[in-house]
C-alpha cells in the first residue's frame, strides 16, 4: 500500500468517528470560525499544536515556522496575526518554543545551511542580545534550553511592537500575549512570560 | 457545626412525615408500633449524627417490610397470624448482626458500588416514588385509611392495588378530611408563591406545620360546633400512650442473641445487610441528586452509619433502618441545610412517644397526606420529566421504565429493570463507537476506538469477514488502550485467514511500547508475528 493511501484511509475513519458522535459535525464546523486562540509554534513534527492542549478543530488558528519565530518582515506571519486579531478577534497570542528545538540548536553553531541562514540569523540575533544569560548555563542541553527561553521573549516582544496588536490593545484591551515552553521530555507546557494588554513597551517602538 | 432555625424547622417537618410512616411501615411490617419509632428515632439521632450526609434522613422503609413480615413468619415457625414475641426476639439479633455485617461491608468500602447507579436510573426512582406518594396518599387524603401509610408496593397490605385503592376510597369520603386535605395542598402552593415568598415571616413558619395546625382546629371546631363533620378516630394519628407502665414494658423487645444457634437468624441477618445496604446506598445518591447544594455523601461513611444504626436498633428492638427518601426530599423541601434537622426528628420523634403523644393523636392522617402528596409533586414535577426527555433516548429510556417498574412493582425490583435498560443502553452505544471500517479501492482500514471487548466481536467478525481477496488491509490500533482476550483471539484467527485469502495485512501501534502493553498483558503467543 501506498504511503499516502494510509493516511486517506486514516482521514475517513477520523470523519466518520466524528460524525458518529454528531452527524452534524463538519455542516457546523464548516459555517464559521471564531477561535479564541493564535497559536505561533514551531514546525517541529513532535509538538502538534492542537494536540497538545486538547483543542479541536475550530478552537486555534495556527502558524508555525522554524523555531516559532515572530519576523517583522515576515509577511506570512504577519497576515495571519492581521487575520486573527482583526477579523477573527482572538483573545489570545501563544508563541509556543520548545526545549532540543532543532532550528535553536543549529544557530548556535557555525554550519552553513545555505538560504536556511538567512532564517536563523534572527536567532543569532537574539543569542547576542542574551549572550550572558545563555552562557552562564553549564552544558550544552542547558544552554540550548535558555536559548530557547530567551528567544521566546523576543519574539513575544517582536508581537507586541507590531502596530497590529498596539491597535487591538488601545481599541479593544485584548489580546494577551504568552510565551510558552513545551518540555519535549515530559509532555508539559511551561509559562516563560505573559503580556496583559497594555504593558510597558519600549518607547522607541511605540506607534502612535 | 451551628444549628440554624431553618434546619430545626425543617426537622419539625420531617418529624410530622415521619411520624405517620414509622407508625405506618411498622403495622405493615407485622411488628408493635413501638419497634417503628424505635427505629425512626435510632434513624434520625444515631444514623443523622454519624453520617456524612447533609440532607439525608434515616428511619423504617418501606422497602423492607416484605422482608421483615417474611423473616417474622418463618421465625414463628411458619404458624400464620400469631407473631411469638420469640419470633421478634431473634429477629433483633439478626438485626443486630446485619448492623455489624453493614459496618463491614463500609470498612470494606463495598459503598463505592453506587456510583454504578446511572444517574438516569436514579432520577427515574426519585419520580417514580413522587408519583407513588401522589397516588398512595390520595386515599388518606379523602379519609379512606385502610392501606398503611408509608406502603410502597404495588400489590398493597390491605389486598388492594395502587390503583384500585383509589377508586375504593372515592366511595368512603370523609368530608372534612377532603377539606382538610384540599386545603392543606392549596396553602402549600400558594407558599411557594411570589406574593407569599415575600411575605417574610410567613416564610419563617414551613407550610406542612400551617397545614397540620389547620388541620387539628377544624376537627376541634367539629367537635364544639357541627359534631355530623367529626374526622373519625381511626383518621388520625395513632400513637399508643407509652407512658402506661403496663404498655411500655410489653411493647420492649430485647434481642435473643441465643437465637444464633439457628442458621436461619443468620440468613435473614444477610438479606436484611444486602437489601438495607443497597436502599440506603440508593437513598443517598438521590439525596445528593436533589440537595441543592449538591453536596457527595461518603457511601462507605453511610453504611457504617447505617450499620450502627442497625445494631443500635437491634438491641432496642426495632426494625431495620435505611437512609429514605421521601423523608429526606421532605427535608430538603422544607430548607433543611445540615444534618442537623435529620438529628432533631429523631429527638422530637422521642419526645413525642415519651411527652405528648395525646396532642400528636388529634393531626388528621388527610392533613399529613396533603403533606406528603407536596413532597411527591416535587419529586415528580412535569418539569422534571421533561428535563428528562430533552436528554435524549439514552437517558429517557431508562428514566421512564424505571419510573414505570418501580410503580408497578416494588423500590428494589423497579432499580433493577431500570439499571438493565440503561446498561443495555450503555452497551450498544459502545458496540456503535468501537470500531470503524474505511476503504479507498481495495485499501481497508478497521480503526479500533479506546476500548474493544468481547460486546464488539460480533462486529469486528463481521468486518474481518468483508474484506475481499488481494486486497491491502491496516487495522488501526494506534487509537486503542484496552483489547480484550476475546478480541485478540480473533485477531489471530485472521492473520491465518489474511494468509488464505491473500490479504496483505498490518498493523499500526502508537510506537513499540504501546504495542507491547496492549499486546503483552493478555500473554499474546503471536506477538511476535505482529510486526
Amino acid at each position: 500500500m501506498e504511503d499516502q493511501i494510509k493516511l486517506f484511509l486514516s482521514n475517513r475513519a477520523w470523519a466518520s468517528e466524528k460524525l458518529q458522535d454528531d452527524p452534524t459535525y463538519f455542516e457546523n464546523l464548516a459555517k464559521d470560525q471564531r477561535p479564541d486562540y493564535l497559536w505561533i509554534g514551531c514546525s517541529d513534527s513532535r509538538v502538534p499544536a492542537n494536540e497538545i492542549i486538547g483543542a479541536e478543530p475550530g478552537e486555534l488558528f495556527v502558524h508555525r515556522n522554524i523555531a516559532n519565530m515572530v519576523v517583522h518582515t515576515d509577511l506570512n506571519l504577519l497576515s495571519v496575526l492581521q487575520y486573527a486579531v482583526e477579523y477573527l478577534e482572538v483573545k489570545h497570542i501563544i508563541v509556543c518554543g520548545h526545549t532540543g528545538c532543532g532550528g535553536v540548536k543549529a544557530a548556535l553553531t557555525n554550519q552553513s545551511y545555505g538560504l536556511l541562514n538567512k532564517w536563523l540569523r534572527n536567532l543569532k540575533d537574539v543569542y547576542r542580545l542574551h549572550k550572558e544569560e545563555v552562557d552562564a548555563e553549564v552544558g550544552e542541553e542547558a544552554r540550548l534550553n535558555k536559548m530557547v527561553e530567551m528567544n521566546l521573549i523576543e519574539q513575544v516582544g517582536n508581537v507586541v511592537k507590531t502596530s497590529i496588536v498596539q491597535k487591538a490593545w488601545k481599541d479593544n484591551n485584548r489580546p494577551h500575549v504568552h510565551g510558552w515552553v513545551y518540555e519535549m521530555h515530559s509532555g508539559l507546557l511551561r509559562t516563560v512570560i505573559d503580556v496583559a494588554p497594555g504593558a510597558p513597551i519600549d518607547p522607541m517602538y511605540v506607534f502612535d | 457545626m451551628k444549628i440554624s432555625t431553618k434546619d430545626i424547622s425543617a426537622s419539625v417537618v420531617v418529624f410530622l412525615v415521619a411520624l405517620p410512616l414509622c407508625l405506618g411501615i411498622a403495622h405493615a411490617s407485622g411488628v408493635p408500633v413501638m419497634s417503628g419509632l424505635i427505629a425512626g428515632i435510632v434513624g434520625g439521632v444515631v444514623v443523622g449524627f454519624m453520617s456524612g450526609s447533609h440532607v439525608s434522613v434515616s428511619g423504617p422503609a418501606a422497602g423492607l417490610i416484605t422482608l421483615v413480615e417474611a423473616s417474622l413468619h418463618d421465625l414463628s415457625g411458619g404458624k400464620d397470624a400469631v407473631i411469638a414475641s420469640s419470633a421478634l426476639q431473634a429477629f433483633a439479633a439478626a438485626l443486630v448482626i446485619a448492623g455489624l455485617l453493614q459496618m463491614l461491608l463500609g470498612l470494606l468500602k463495598v459503598g463505592k458500588l453506587a456510583d454504578f447507579i446511572p444517574v438516569s436510573v436514579i432520577k427515574g426512582m426519585l419520580a417514580a416514588i413522587g408519583i407513588m406518594l401522589i397516588l398512595k396518599q390520595v386515599p388518606h387524603l379523602v379519609g379512606w385509611d385502610a392501606d398503611d401509610f408509608g406502603d410502597e408496593g404495588f400489590i398493597q397490605h390491605d389486598g388492594q392495588t395502587t390503583f384500585s385503592e383509589i377508586l375504593v376510597a372515592f366511595e368512603h369520603l370523609t368530608p372534612l378530611a377532603i377539606f382538610v386535605g384540599v386545603l392543606g395542598l392549596i396553602i402549600q402552593f400558594s407558599w411557594e408563591t411570589k406574593l407569599f415568598k415575600r411575605a417574610k415571616i410567613l416564610q419563617l413558619i414551613p407550610a406542612p406545620l400551617v397545614v397540620v395546625i389547620i388541620g387539628v382546629v377544624s376537627n376541634a371546631l367539629a367537635i364544639r360546633y357541627e359534631p355530623s363533620f367529626i374526622i373519625e378516630k381511626s383518621h388520625l394519628v395513632n400513637i399508643p400512650n407509652f407512658m402506661d407502665p403496663g404498655m411500655a414494658m410489653s411493647s420492649m423487645i430485647l434481642p435473643n442473641f441465643g437465637a444464633l444457634g439457628s442458621l436461619l437468624v443468620w440468613v435473614i441477618a444477610i438479606k436484611i445487610t444486602l437489601i438495607a445496604s443497597i436502599e440506603s446506598l440508593l437513598s443517598i445518591e438521590a439525596s445528593d441528586k436533589i440537595d441543592t447544594h449538591k453536596r457527595v455523601t461518603p457511601p462507605n461513611r453511610e453504611l457504617v452509619a447505617q450499620g450502627f444504626g442497625n445494631t443500635i436498633a437491634g438491641l432496642l428492638g426495632g426494625i431495620p433502618v435505611t437512609a429514605v427518601i421521601v423523608r429526606s426530599s421532605a427535608n430538603v423541601n422544607a430548607g433543611g441545610m445540615t444534618k442537623w434537622s435529620a438529628i432533631f426528628h429523631g429527638v422530637w420523634l422521642t419526645l413525642a412517644v415519651l411527652m405528648f403523644p395525646n396532642v400528636l393523636n388529634l393531626i388528621p392522617n388527610s392533613a399529613l397526606a396533603a403533606v406528603l402528596i407536596f413532597v411527591g409533586y416535587k419529586l415528580a414535577k412535569p418539569s422534571l420529566i421533561k428535563q428528562e426527555w430533552a436528554k435524549g433516548n439514552m437517558s429517557f429510556v431508562p428514566f421512564i421504565i424505571t419510573v414505570v417498574s418501580i410503580l408497578f412493582s416494588d423500590l428494589l425490583i423497579g432499580i433493577l429493570i431500570g439499571m438493565a435498560v440503561a446498561f443495555f443502553y450503555i452497551i450498544k452505544s459502545n458496540f456503535h463507537k468501537s470500531l470503524t471500517l474505511v476503504k479507498i479501492e481495495d485499501n481497508f482500514m478497521v480503526r479500533f476506538q479506546q476500548q474493544v471487548t468481547f460486546l464488539n466481536k460480533s462486529l469486528l467478525k463481521n468486518m474481518l469477514e468483508e474484506l475481499p481477496s488481494n486486497c491491502n488491509a491496516i487495522l488501526d490500533l494506534t487509537h486503542c488502550t484496552f483489547m480484550d482476550r476475546d478480541i485478540l483471539d480473533i485477531i489471530d484467527d485472521f492473520q491465518v485467514r489474511s494468509a488464505e485469502k491473500s490479504i496483505k495485512l498490518s498493523f499500526e501501534f502508537l510506537n513499540e511500547s504501546h504495542k507491547l502493553k496492549l499486546l503483552g498483558e493478555l500473554n499474546c503467543n503471536f506477538i511476535s508475528k505482529i510486526k
